[in-house]
Order: structure tokens, then C-alpha cells, then sequence
């Protein structure tokens, strides 16, 4: 398991709907900015690379020191980013498509807004099994 | 697209070009100083040559032309690696100068990045970019490992003033004072010698240098010896429009003044001399020199056999290596020769034969394992390539090899790759390459931090410029280079960076990401004094319910803090900290509608509207009709916003919620509000309106209100802390102490006992399309603008003593006290309850009796004279007599009866209707609404089961089962009494007397109930008045309490509404009985909240039916007992059966006597079965059950039953048919003859009964048609007469 690893779902209009710190490290209070700072810092690269390629997953796309981003993005534009440390490529590759399956069955959801943030405990606990199992 | 023009080849061309060593005198350097200026500075304006035009011939036979040129001069004190402290100290002044200026811009808004992309880079970019990287280069000049620092020429200038010039020159040359570098062999010490003789025309006429010229010229040589006249101008007030040297002095103190002594004579010598330098010696010394070094290198290393020496030659040199630095090689060896060479190439601008030559040198540093110089060609090479302008692949990949072998193979190369790295940048971004450009930034970004801060925010930039611009990029850059100048003191700088990344972020959802940069902002704003500002970025942060528990406090105490270093009681506007839930707001106000207590508030409009509606006069009436036509203008102003009276406050009901984790105290909430005398009505109709329409003026209102004349009106202050994550109601009132036009605009609060915070309901209501409960069609601000109207006397009410909790079936009496507070008088009281069974409104006289004595029934047999009156519908309203009116210091008391009737929880509302007397003012009515909610604990349960008495058609049994249903009382059982004119109730057994009822207990006790024979004629008597054997009492013993009347006023008001609420369908009158069973809590000391009061519980059971499931009742008539001679003749009784039809039909009997085995049991003793008075009920079966005693005397059953001799056969008719009219009897005899002595059962008859119902009544599946009755038990016992 990656020793630091964020992961945060972006909607399709910038605002993240999730954050989950899935890492096996404490978290630490000050991480969490640079953490997000990181991963929106990594969108400019996410909407240019999007659109060259047909797979979901983008593989690794961006890097901060030794902290690497891999992203995932879903066909409704809704981006899955994972901040890592460990290089794990078909791990993570797993973990994106298991959390799509999660989020297709919350958009199925009649309550859930599309867009709104994730607030489902059941998902939260899904998402963090996922990342023990893979990350 | 020329590369020499571009900001690299810029660069390049001034940086990389030929170094002239300057060796001067002291008395030279004095000389010069009297313009302000060191000897090189003097020169160096004019060793920029941008039309020189000297032909260049290179290896190459061909000769090219140069333009442009320039020249470097340095003292040979400073040929050295320069000293990186020094620089450092110099860059960080010059950042911290820049830092100084930018604080002037600090307030502005940070410009947004659109406006930054429409402008041009250069305006941008802060103009000491340029000045820190130049210099970061040239932190690496004169290093071993690269040749274009040596100098080419070298320039020895002595003074005229010197005694003895011509030695002078000699020592200046001196190995002594001579750079390091050309000491120990890194730089070729033969350089070509230029001797120049400075003339001071102050000092001497120039006849004297020339003098000294000739002398030398003899010595050095005429073309080596120079002379430079200075200082001309004799005043020392030569103004030079543009001076050429204030770009070359970095701390210009006084730029006008240099040069001063400097006429256009001299400057033209100076331009002269150096025009010659550059022409005559420099470049033909350098051409030379290539030439030479060409032929060396061609003639060792150049062709097929010296390139296999070459490699055979260093494979062998491999293991003396040593592995980090390499071989140190002389400015002899054949590499540094081919460096030089390739320098040389480079600053003519030979690039081809620099490229070749670069090639060569790469290959054998790189075997050498000599990673610094094998990085320095790669990075000549990419440059070189760049200036070719043709392969850009190649450039880059030289240019990216360099920089990882410089940042990878090289101890200490940061710096290197520095340059390296700012080289490369400027390569990607004359291409446009500005992502690219932003990574190497970052990459050479470095540890120190002013360094690092300078690149990161450079990084920034090319994020901005790239295409398509990468903003959150842009951001992130800024904030971590405003982090690393934060790390340096550079407050300013990092203020100014996270200013732009705030336009970047702003409205950003990325919760922490906003917290860091407007938190560290803030801090920063406050660090340098500036609170105002750091309070704007700190109210952005309090909003932080995703942080922890300790960041929240950090936050919070730092807003504080930096709120009271601001100064002033600072009044912040939208303060964010509480939340207000806008949609949770209520008014409450009082205008004809008053209320009693809070819970009456909360009732539905609509409730309350409903129970008005048969009180309040109706609306056209009670308002103005078109006669009166004075007050009609006013009233139909009034109809648009809501009515309020002087002196009564309105209750603003506001939602706070704190969404932090930790608790926040807020003091001093109050409302804001504004009111209007009514002339200014119009005036201010019209600005509000404007005023919504932009958010600023409403800011100015709000301050303008905070400050508003208080006097007119009170505003309630509340203080209340807010726990983490809790919703706070926090009730607010104003009053208004005058009439005119009332405003709710706000509300305020002081946040921790400093800042004032202000919630505008208008802004944040507009929006929303506002509904309010009471008034749909109103918009919201109507329902906070009041007209207030003076004051009108107002009823306050209060039901004494009414307890929360009661047991079921308690009756107590209650005392409504209704007060008047103000002057005038009020009338015509009204008032209706919702529930008149449970809550009675008593009589004038009632007030003063004692309860529960005024119940008993008078011995005296005087009546009371309250003789209950039906009243006339439930729910009809109650007028108090007219007479009564309510003033200030006489309160009006009335008396309530209260009958908690079931259990469960009891909403009791109460609409008081009053007048007011004083005509004239506008509100003729108001109403006073009164809530109660009771609960009601079930106490007693009673149920009565009445059969008919088999033995008699007027009387029943009634069973009474009482069982206590709470577990913390005892009740003792009063008193039962029936109601109805014909009924009759007595115990059975007269000495039986239930016990006291001890908590969830129950018992069964019977009684019997007789028809009265109805009097003839009062048929018309309600059924209510009670005949007088109607009450039985049931309490232990004579304790002196006599019965109560249960016809007195309360008791039987209540019994007519129990009626109403039992009622069953399809009753008839005289088929059912009413019970009511009266009782008393026995004091005990139980927690059962319930207050103890000498109280009466009464339980009233209705229309219990006496029918029994049969429509058809007999009895059976005859002797019980006979003494019969059996020896004589057998026992011949006759017996007589009484029919009678309780339906309403027509019914057809037949009655048949059986004389089947089954039936006629002798029974041992006659006294085992016979109804005892023994508590409890047992259903008697004899077919099930057979009691025998223990002294059986006689027969067995079983074996007289075998024997099939039957003692006893009815006589007479075996079936008897008949036809009995509704509810009509009927008799028929019955005989019966008995054999032997005993007891018999006469039970062995049956009863088949079939209704005729008429033709429209009939079909009702509900009542049974038809069916048969087996025969009661009738017990006969024969005995012998002798």
C-alpha cells in the first residue's frame, strides 16, 4: 500500500465531489492543501490529454517532487484523480475502473444530484477497501 | 526567425564575447573618478559595436563581415570565479529593493489573468527577472571549464601623473598581480598586450603626454601604445542628454552628475580607442589564434589515424583516472586547446567551425569521464545549434544532456545547471515552448529559497503564456514561490504572488486550497501592519468546517486578533460566522390577533382562523364599509404591509447555526430596524426600492441603520453561545415606542465579545421567491415592514392551576384570569374552546365554591339550583355577560372546569374575543389566542357487560369491570351512578364493597339494574334528569363523604359531551343505560409528576346496551320449592313463561319442551349451584362442569343417566306457537311433571324465534332473521312431605 495517496473525484464543472486521504501514513493537517493544490494543479494537463486519447485511464500525467497523479477520466468528463507515491500502474488501474463501477451505481442513485458531492458512508467505506486492496 | 534576435541570442551575443584584462594604476582610477566612474565603467558604453563592419577570416578561407561586437572588459582583480555570498547578498537586495516598490501596488487588486494574458510579456514579468538571471549567469563566469572568459587582450593603462610610465607598464604586468587563472595554467598567460597612457588635461596640458608617448613608444612598440586624453572640460558642467553610462553604474546615486568632466572631445577619443581595440587588436589577435589552434588540432586529431591514437590513447589512460573530476587538463592539453578553439569560433560567430570542434571535444571529455567540461561542450553545443538555427531536436537534447550531467555527474553543478537551465528556458520559450520552459524552472528551482522562489514564480509565468494557458498551474507556481519567498522575509513578494493566485482561485470549491491562500494572505496583511486588508482575507477562512478542530481555532483567534489590531469597533458586514438560515426566518407580531404564550404562536394560522371564524364579527362589517369614507385611504395603505401597536413587540425568530467544531460565544444579538415617521413614508418607499437594486447601497443603508436614532423603538439584546454543529432559534424583539413606518432590516451580533457582524434579510430574501406561512401572496419584505399604530389595550390570559399532566377521567376546577394592562377598557367578551369535553366554562357563581364538596348531593334534598342545562351545540361560543368589561387594575376571573375525558395527548386551544370600548381607534377587536397542551395518563378503565336477569324481564345484571391502568396511583372507587329516568342501580350484595384500587390492578364486582315502572305521562322527561335510586356508593364504609350529585352543573355538562362522543349508531333511547363511576386518587408520595389534588375522577360509560344478543327474553316463573307426597301421586307444577320482544319487528316464537336424555340432571345438592355473592364471576356451564359436593348422598349421574328412567317429563303442550308484536310480552303456561324427590334443571326448552321485519326496513344483514335459544336453567327442588 502507497505510503501517501489522496484520492479526490472532480465533477465535470471543476468542483471536487469526493476526497478520500487513502494513504497508509498519518494524515498530516498540512498536506491536505498541497495535496489538493497538486491535484488541481494537474487538471490544466487532464483537459489537454483528455481529448487525445479514447482510454479512461490517463496513466500517469503529472509529478510534484516524488508525488505522481494519475487520472481517470469517465465518459461524462467526471475525473477520477489519484495522488500516489508508489508506482503501481495496473493497481491503480483496477482501483479507477472498481471506484467507476461504485460511482455509476451512485449516479444510479434517484437521490443523488449528479455533480452534488458524494456524501454516502457506504461508498466512503467502498472506496477505502478498494485502496487497501489495490494502492 | 533570426535566433540573434531573440532573448537567447541576445543574451548569448553579450555574454559570450571577447574579455579584455584591464591592469591600471592607482592614480588612473583617480583620475576617472573624478567623473563618478571606475576607468571600465568610463569605457564600457562604448564597447558595444553595433556597426562595426570588420571582415573576419577563420579557418575557412572565405572572409565574413561583422556587425555587431562587444567587448568585455575586466580588471584583472575581478578575473575570477566570483564570489557566490557576494552575489547572493546582491541578488537579495536587489529583490528586497523590488519587494519595497511593489508595496505601493499592495492594495491594488491582483490583476486578473486574463488581463495579464492581453498584455505583453514584458510588462508582466517583474523587470528584475531579467537582472536575477543575468546575474545567476554570471555567477559562473571565468570558471576552469569553459575558454570564452580568458582574456584575449590584455589592457595596462598608467597614468601620465606616474613617475617613470615606462616602468610602471613593466610592473603592472607583473606574474604577481596576474589572475589566479593564468597562474595555475588554465588560461594561456601569452596574451597579446595593448599599453594605453591616461592624460588628466586638469592636471597638465596634454603637451606633456605626448611627450611621455613619444618616449614609449620607442619601448613598446608604436601600435601597442595609446593615448587617452580625459577630463577636458575644466568646470566639470558638461550635461549629456543621454547618458551613456547610468546603465552601466547599478546604484546610481546621482546619474547626472557622471561623467561630468567628460566633454564631447573626450568621449569621442573614448570611442576612438575603443573602435580600435576591438578592430585592430581583439578581433585580428583572435582570428590568429584560431587559425593556429585550427592547424594544431587538424594536424593531432582531425583524420581517420589520429582518431584511432586518439581512442587507443585514452582507453589505456582509463585507470589512472580519478573518477570524480576527471584529468585536470592545462590550457596546453589538445582538449583545452580544442575548447578554446570552438570559444574563439563561437565569439567570431563561426558557429560551423565552433560546432565541429565542440563535436570533438564531447567525445573524449565524455571517455575522460570529465562530466563538468563534457557538460560545458554539450551545453556550447546546444546553444551552437541554437544560433545555427537548425535542428532543434539536437539543441535540446545537447541542452537537456547538459543539465542532468551538470545537476547528476557534477559535484556542486547546481549552479551550472543553472545557467545551463536558464539558457534552455530561453531556447523552449523563443520556440514557444513555455510548458516545457515552466518544468525546467521548476527543475533548477533549487533548495535555497530566494532562489527557488525567483524560478518557481518564473515557472508561473511560462504556465500563464503557454498555450493553452495552464491557470491552476499558474496558481499552484505562485502560491509555492509565495511560500518560498515567505521563507526568505520576503513578505512583500509573497504577498504579491499569492495576490495573483487569489485571482486565480477565486471562487474556487477546492476547500483547502482557498483556506491555505486567503489564511496565509491574511497572516501576512498582519505581519506588515496592514489589519483592514488581513480581516478581508481572514473573513474568507472562517467558513472552514472541513478543517480540524484545531485549525478552526487557529483561524478563528487569528480573525479575531487581527480584527482588534485594526482597531475600531470594527463592523464587519457579512461576516459569514454564524450561518443564518435566511429560510428559517419568522415574524411574529400582534395585531388584532394577540397570543397568550409562546406555544400559542406556534399553531397554524389556519387552525386558529378556523376556530375565530364563529367569534370575530365578519370582515366587511368589522372593517370599513364606503360610507365611512375618513378612514378608508388609511386602511387600504395599511392592507399592504403588516399592523403593529405601540408598545407590543415583534418577535423575530432567526436560525443560527454554527457549523465549526467549536463553540462560538455571540453577544449582543439584536435586530436592525428602522422606523419612519409615516410622512416619510413615500420617501422612503422609493429609495429602498432603488436601494435593492444594488448590493452597495445596501451596505451603506445597513450602516446608516446601525446608527439609526434608537429612541424610537427597544430592541431586545441576546447573548448565546453557539456549541460546535449546533442550530440556535434565537427569538429577537423590537418594540416600537412610536407610531409611524417600521422596518426590519437585519439583524447583528457580536461574534466573541468583538466583531460586529450584520445579515441583511433583504438581499439574501429577494432572491427567493419569499413564502411565509402567514401571507402567500405577500413578498417577504412586506412581512418586515410594519405600520405601527398607537397603542390599543390588550388582554393577557391565564388558566390558573391548569396541570400538565392529569390522569384520565380527573375533574378539577380551573380559574381563567384575563388582565388588562393599559388604560383603556375592553367588552363583549367572547370566548370557544376546541374541546368542550374536555374543558368547560363554569358559572360566575362557581368561582368561589369548594371543589369537590359544591358536588355532593345535598342531604337537606334542597337542589343547588345549577341544574345543569343542555347547552346548545359543543361547540358553540361562550359570551360572557355584558356587563362585564375588563380595566387596567380589575382583572377578570372565571372559573373553568376541566374533565381530562380520554388519555393521550390534549391540544386545547382557546380564542378569547374582546372589544374595545374606545371607538375611535382602528382596530374595533382583537382576539386573544390561548394553547395548552395537556397529556393525559390513563388511570381507570371501566366497562360494564349487562345481561338480562334470566329470572326477571325488569331487571339486569350488570357486571362492572374496573381495572387501573397506571402503575404509580390507588384510586378508591366512589360511587356509580346510572343516568335515565327509568333505571334503577343497586349492589347485589349490599354488604360487598370494593376495595381500594391498588396500582395496575382490576376487579369485577356485580350489580343490578331495575327498570323503573315509567310513570305515566313523563314520557316526555329527558332522560337525563335522574330518578332518585340512581347512585349506588361503592367506598368502603361510612366515612362521612355523602354522594355526589351528578347532575350538578360541570358533572353532567361533561356527561352530555361523553354523550356526543360515544354516541353509536342505531341506538334506541330505551335500550342502553349511561354509568358514571366516581373516584379519588388515594395520596401517595409516587413520582408520577402528576400534581395531587383533592380532585374527583369521574369515568362515564354511555349507551351501554342492555339487550343482549337475542332480541327475544323469557323468563320462567314458578314455584321453587315443593313439599309433595310422592306417595300418593306423582308432582304436577305448573309453571308460567314470560315473552318478551325487544326488536322492532314483529316476531313468530315457538317454544318446544324436550324430554331427550341429555337434558334434566338431578342434582346432588340444590345449595353447591346456587349464585353466590362470592367475588368474582364465573361463567356457570353445567354441561362442562358439575360441582359435587363431598357428602354425596344418593345417586351418581353417569349411572342415572345410563338407566334412561327420567323422574320428570313436561306435561302439557309439547310446542307452542305464537305471534308477539314488537316490544310486547307475552305469557304461556308450562307444566311439568316430577316423579321422585330432588332438584331438577328445568333448562331442557328451546326457544326458536323468527323476525318478520317489514318490507323496508328488511334486508339489513347486520340483525339476525331468525334463531334458537336453548332454555335458561330454572332449578326446582321436590321435596317429600312426609
Amino acid at each position: 500500500m502507497a505510503t501517501t495517496a489522496c484520492f479526490i473525484i472532480v465533477s465535470r464543472n471543476d468542483i471536487p465531489i469526493y476526497e478520500a486521504e487513502v494513504g497508509s501514513t498519518v494524515k498530516r493537517e498540512d498536506a491536505a492543501h498541497l495535496h489538493q493544490f497538486i491535484l488541481h494543479a494537474a487538471q490544466d494537463i487532464v483537459q489537454d490529454l483528455a481529448w487525445t486519447t479514447s482510454a479512461m485511464f490517463l496513466k500517469a500525467i503529472d509529478r510534484f517532487n516524488d508525488l505522481v497523479v494519475s487520472v481517470y477520466v469517465t465518459a461524462g468528463h467526471t475525473r477520477f484523480m489519484l495522488l500516489h507515491d508508489s508506482r503501481n500502474d495496473d493497481g491503480i488501474k483496477s482501483f479507477f475502473q472498481e471506484v467507476h463501477e461504485l460511482y455509476i451505481k451512485t449516479l444510479l442513485n434517484p437521490l443523488y444530484l449528479p455533480g452534488s458531492r458524494i456524501t454516502s458512508s457506504h461508498f466512503d467505506t467502498k472506496v477505502r477497501a478498494l485502496a487497501r486492496k489495490y494502492l | 526567425m533570426d535566433p540573434a534576435n531573440t532573448p537567447l541570442g541576445r543574451m548569448l551575443l553579450d555574454e559570450i564575447s571577447p574579455v579584455v584584462m584591464v591592469l591600471t594604476t592607482p592614480l588612473v582610477d583617480e583620475a576617472c573618478q573624478k567623473n563618478g566612474l571606475s576607468f571600465i565603467e568610463m569605457l564600457s558604453p562604448f564597447c558595444v559595436f553595433n556597426n562595426i563592419d570588420v571582415p573576419v577570416r577563420t579557418a575557412s578561407d572565405q572572409p565574413y563581415r561583422l556587425q555587431k561586437f562587444k567587448l568585455r572588459l575586466f580588471y584583472a582583480s575581478d578575473i575570477r570565479q566570483p564570489d557566490l555570498q557576494v552575489t547572493k547578498e546582491r541578488l537579495k537586495e536587489v529583490i528586497t529593493k523590488a519587494g519595497e516598490e511593489e508595496s505601493l501596488n499592495l492594495h491594488l487588486d491582483a490583476p486578473q489573468p486574463d488581463d495579464l494574458l492581453s498584455r505583453s510579456e514584458s510588462e508582466v514579468l517583474p523587470s528584475w527577472f531579467k537582472f536575477f538571471n543575468k546575474e545567476l549567469i554570471r555567477t559562473l563566469s571565468f570558471s576552469d571549464h569553459e575558454a570564452f572568459d580568458h582574456p584575449v587582450v590584455c589592457l595596462l593603462v598608467v597614468s601620465s601623473k606616474d613617475d617613470q610610465p615606462v616602468n610602471r607598464f613593466v610592473d603592472l604586468f607583473n606574474t604577481d598581480q596576474l589572475p589566479s587563472l593564468l597562474n595555475d595554467g588554465a588560461m594561456d598567460p601569452k596574451i597579446h598586450k595593448l599599453y594605453l597612457l591616461l592624460h588628466d588635461n586638469q592636471d597638465a596640458p596634454p603637451e606633456k603626454a605626448t611627450k611621455f608617448l613619444s618616449e614609449m613608444k620607442s619601448t613598446f612598440g608604436a601600435n601597442a601604445l595609446q593615448l587617452l586624453c580625459i577630463n577636458s572640460s575644466r568646470d566639470g558642467l558638461v550635461e549629456h542628454l543621454e547618458n551613456p553610462w547610468t546603465l552601466y553604474k547599478s546604484d546610481a546615486l546621482s546619474t547626472h552628475s557622471l561623467g561630468r568632466f567628460l566633454n564631447k572631445d573626450d568621449v569621442n577619443e573614448i570611442k576612438d580607442l575603443t573602435q580600435d581595440l576591438a578592430s585592430k587588436h581583439v578581433i585580428p589577435s583572435m582570428e590568429e589564434k584560431v587559425r593556429v589552434l585550427n592547424q594544431q588540432v587538424s594536424a593531432t586529431r582531425k583524420g581517420f589515424r589520429n582518431q584511432i591514437k586518439n581512442l587507443w590513447w585514452r582507453k589505456g589512460k582509463e585507470e589512472s583516472l580519478d573518477a570524480s573530476n576527471g584529468p585536470t587538463y592545462t590550457f596546453s592539453s589538445t582538449e583545452s586547446q580544442i575548447r578554446v578553439l570552438g570559444d574563439y569560433a563561437f565569439m567570431l560567430r563561426d558557429y560551423e567551425l565552433a560546432l565541429s570542434n565542440y563535436r570533438l571535444i564531447s567525445t573524449d571529455y565524455k571517455l575522460d569521464k570529465a562530466w563538468k567540461r563534457y557538460a560545458g561542450v554539450q551545453e556550447m553545443m546546444g546553444v551552437t545549434y541554437f544560433m545555427l538555427n537548425h535542428s532543434r531536436k539536437e539543441a535540446e537534447y545537447c541542452m537537456e544532456n547538459a543539465f542532468n550531467t551538470y545537476l547528476k555527474n557534477v559535484p556542486a553543478g547546481h549552479q551550472n545547471a543553472t545557467r545551463c537551465g536558464l539558457w534552455w528556458i530561453e531556447m523552449l520559450k523563443a520556440r514557444d515552448q513555455y510548458k516545457e520552459a515552466a518544468s525546467v524552472y521548476f527543475h533548477i528551482s533549487g533548495e535555497e529559497s530566494l532562489h527557488s522562489a525567483v524560478m518557481l514564480e518564473q515557472a508561473s509565468y511560462c504556465y500563464l503564456y503557454s498555450k493553452p494557458p495552464m491557470l491552476r498551474k499558474y496558481g499552484f507556481h505562485l502560491v509555492l514561490s509565495g511560500n518560498q519567498y515567505k521563507k526568505c522575509d520576503q513578505i512583500k513578494h509573497a504577498i504579491r504572488t499569492y495576490q495573483r493566485a487569489i485571482s486565480v482561485f477565486k471562487g474556487t470549491t477546492w476547500s483547502y486550497i482557498k483556506d491555505h491562500v486567503h489564511f496565509h494572505v491574511g497572516q501576512w496583511y498582519a505581519f506588515l501592519g496592514l489589519y483592514d486588508a488581513a480581516v478581508v482575507h481572514m473573513l474568507e477562512v472562517l467558513m472552514c468546517a472541513h478543517q480540524s478542530k484545531t485549525t478552526q481555532e487557529l483561524f478563528l483567534k487569528n480573525f479575531l486578533h487581527f480584527v482588534q489590531k485594526a482597531g475600531k469597533a470594527c463592523e464587519v458586514l457579512k461576516l459569514p460566522l454564524p450561518i443564518i438560515n435566511a429560510s428559517s426566518l419568522k415574524v411574529v407580531f400582534e395585531d388584532h390577533r394577540t397570543y397568550a404564550s409562546p406555544a400559542a404562536i406556534g399553531v397554524r394560522e389556519s387552525l386558529w382562523r378556523s376556530f375565530e371564524e364563529e367569534v370575530i364579527p365578519s370582515l366587511p362589517t368589522a372593517r370599513t364599509n364606503w360610507l365611512e369614507v375618513q378612514s378608508k385611504p388609511i386602511s387600504r395603505k395599511r392592507k399592504e404591509s403588516n399592523v403593529c401597536i405601540v408598545g407590543e413587540a415583534i418577535q423575530v425568530d432567526v436560525e443560527f447555526k454554527n457549523p465549526l467544531q467549536i463553540s462560538i460565544p455571540l453577544t449582543n444579538v439584536s435586530l436592525i430596524c428602522e422606523l419612519f415617521e409615516r410622512s416619510d413614508e413615500a420617501q422612503t418607499d422609493a429609495s429602498t426600492s432603488s436601494e435593492l437594486q444594488n448590493n452597495e447601497h445596501i451596505n451603506l443603508t445597513a450602516e446608516r441603520l446601525m446608527n439609526f436614532d434608537k429612541s424610537s423603538f427597544a430592541l431586545s439584546d441576546v447573548d448565546c453561545t453557539l456549541e460546535s454543529g449546533s442550530t440556535t432559534m434565537v427569538k429577537l424583539t423590537v418594540t416600537p415606542r412610536e407610531e409611524g413606518i417600521l422596518n426590519i432590516v437585519g439583524v447583528k451580533w457580536r461574534l466573541s465579545g468583538s466583531v460586529v457582524g450584520c445579515y441583511n434579510f433583504l438581499t439574501t430574501t429577494m432572491k427567493k421567491t419569499a413564502t411565509r406561512k402567514k401571507k402567500q401572496k405577500r413578498s417577504f419584505t412586506d412581512n418586515l415592514k410594519f405600520e405601527v399604530i398607537k397603542s390599543l389595550p390588550k388582554l393577557e390570559g391565564l388558566i390558573h392551576t391548569l396541570p400538565e399532566k392529569v390522569y384520565a377521567g380527573e375533574l378539577r376546577h380551573l380559574t381563567l384570569e384575563l388582565s388588562n394592562m393599559s388604560e383603556a377598557a375592553v367588552k363583549n367578551l367572547k370566548m370557544k374552546i376546541s374541546h368542550p369535553r374536555f374543558l368547560n366554562i363554569g358559572k360566575a357563581e362557581h368561582l368561589k365554591v369548594k371543589y369537590p364538596t359544591c358536588l355532593e348531593k345535598r342531604t337537606d334534598g334542597e337542589q343547588t339550583g345549577s341544574l345543569a342545562q343542555p347547552i346548545e351545540g359543543s361547540d358553540s361560543v361562550f359570551h360572557f355577560p355584558n356587563d362585564i368589561v375588563v380595566r387596567k387594575d380589575s382583572p377578570l376571573s372565571w372559573p373553568l372546569w376541566f374533565h381530562a375525558a380520554v388519555p393521550g395527548n390534549i391540544s386545547l386551544y382557546i380564542v378569547l374575543y374582546y372589544e374595545i370600548e374606545d371607538a375611535e381607534s382602528f382596530m374595533k377587536y382583537r382576539t386573544l389566542r390561548m394553547f395548552y397542551n395537556l397529556e393525559v395518563l390513563p388511570a381507570i378503565d371501566v366497562s360494564f357487560q349487562i345481561s338480562p336477569l334470566p329470572s326477571t324481564l325488569q331487571k339486569f345484571l350488570v357486571r362492572m369491570d374496573v381495572a387501573s391502568r397506571t402503575s404509580l396511583e390507588d384510586f378508591q372507587i366512589h360511587q356509580l351512578s346510572s343516568l335515565g329516568s327509568q333505571w334503577e342501580i343497586s349492589l347485589i350484595d349490599t354488604l360487598f364493597h370494593p376495595p381500594l384500587l391498588m396500582s395496575a390492578q382490576a376487579f369485577t364486582c356485580f350489580l343490578m339494574l331495575k327498570r323503573c315502572e315509567k310513570p305515566k305521562g313523563s314520557d316526555e322527561v329527558s332522560s337525563l334528569t335522574p330518578c332518585i335510586g340512581g347512585d349506588v356508593k361503592l367506598s368502603p364504609n361510612d366515612d362521612g363523604e355523602s354522594l355526589y350529585d351528578i347532575s350538578l352543573s360541570p358533572l353532567s355538562d361533561f356527561h352530555n359531551c361523553e354523550r356526543l362522543h360515544q354516541e353509536k349508531p342505531s341506538q334506541g333511547d330505551s335500550d342502553t343505560v349511561d354509568f358514571v363511576l366516581i373516584s379519588r386518587r388515594v395520596h401517595s408520595e409516587s413520582g408520577s409528576g402528576v400534581s395531587y389534588s383533592p380532585c374527583l375522577l369521574s369515568n362515564h360509560a354511555c349507551h351501554c346496551s342492555i339487550s343482549s344478543s337475542s332480541p327475544i327474553s323469557w323468563a320462567v316463573e314458578g314455584p321453587r320449592e315443593i313439599h309433595h307426597n310422592f306417595s300418593a301421586s306423582f308432582c304436577e307444577v305448573s309453571l308460567r313463561m314470560t315473552l318478551y320482544n325487544s326488536s322492532d319487528a314483529v316476531a313468530s316464537l315457538r317454544v318446544n319442551t324436550l324430554d331427550s336424555n341429555q337434558s334434566g340432571f338431578l342434582l346432588s345438592d340444590s345449595s353447591a349451584v346456587l349464585p353466590t355473592n362470592q367475588e368474582g364471576w364465573y361463567n356457570v356451564s353445567l354441561e362442562s362442569e358439575i360441582k359435587v359436593t363431598s357428602d354425596v348422598r344418593g345417586t351418581i349421574l353417569n349411572s342415572l343417566s345410563s338407566e334412561s328412567i327420567r323422574p320428570i317429563i313436561w306435561s302439557g303442550s309439547s310446542s307452542t306457537k305464537l305471534q308477539l308484536e314488537p316490544s310486547s310480552t307475552v305469557q304461556i303456561p308450562l307444566q311439568v311433571c316430577i316423579f321422585c324427590p330432588g332438584t331438577y334443571d328445568l333448562s331442557n326448552y328451546v326457544v326458536q324465534w323468527n323476525l318478520q321485519w317489514p318490507i323496508d326496513q328488511g334486508n339489513e344483514e347486520t340483525r339476525p332473521n331468525s334463531g334458537t335459544c336453548p332454555g335458561y336453567p330454572y332449578y326446582i327442588t321436590v321435596l317429600p312431605s312426609s
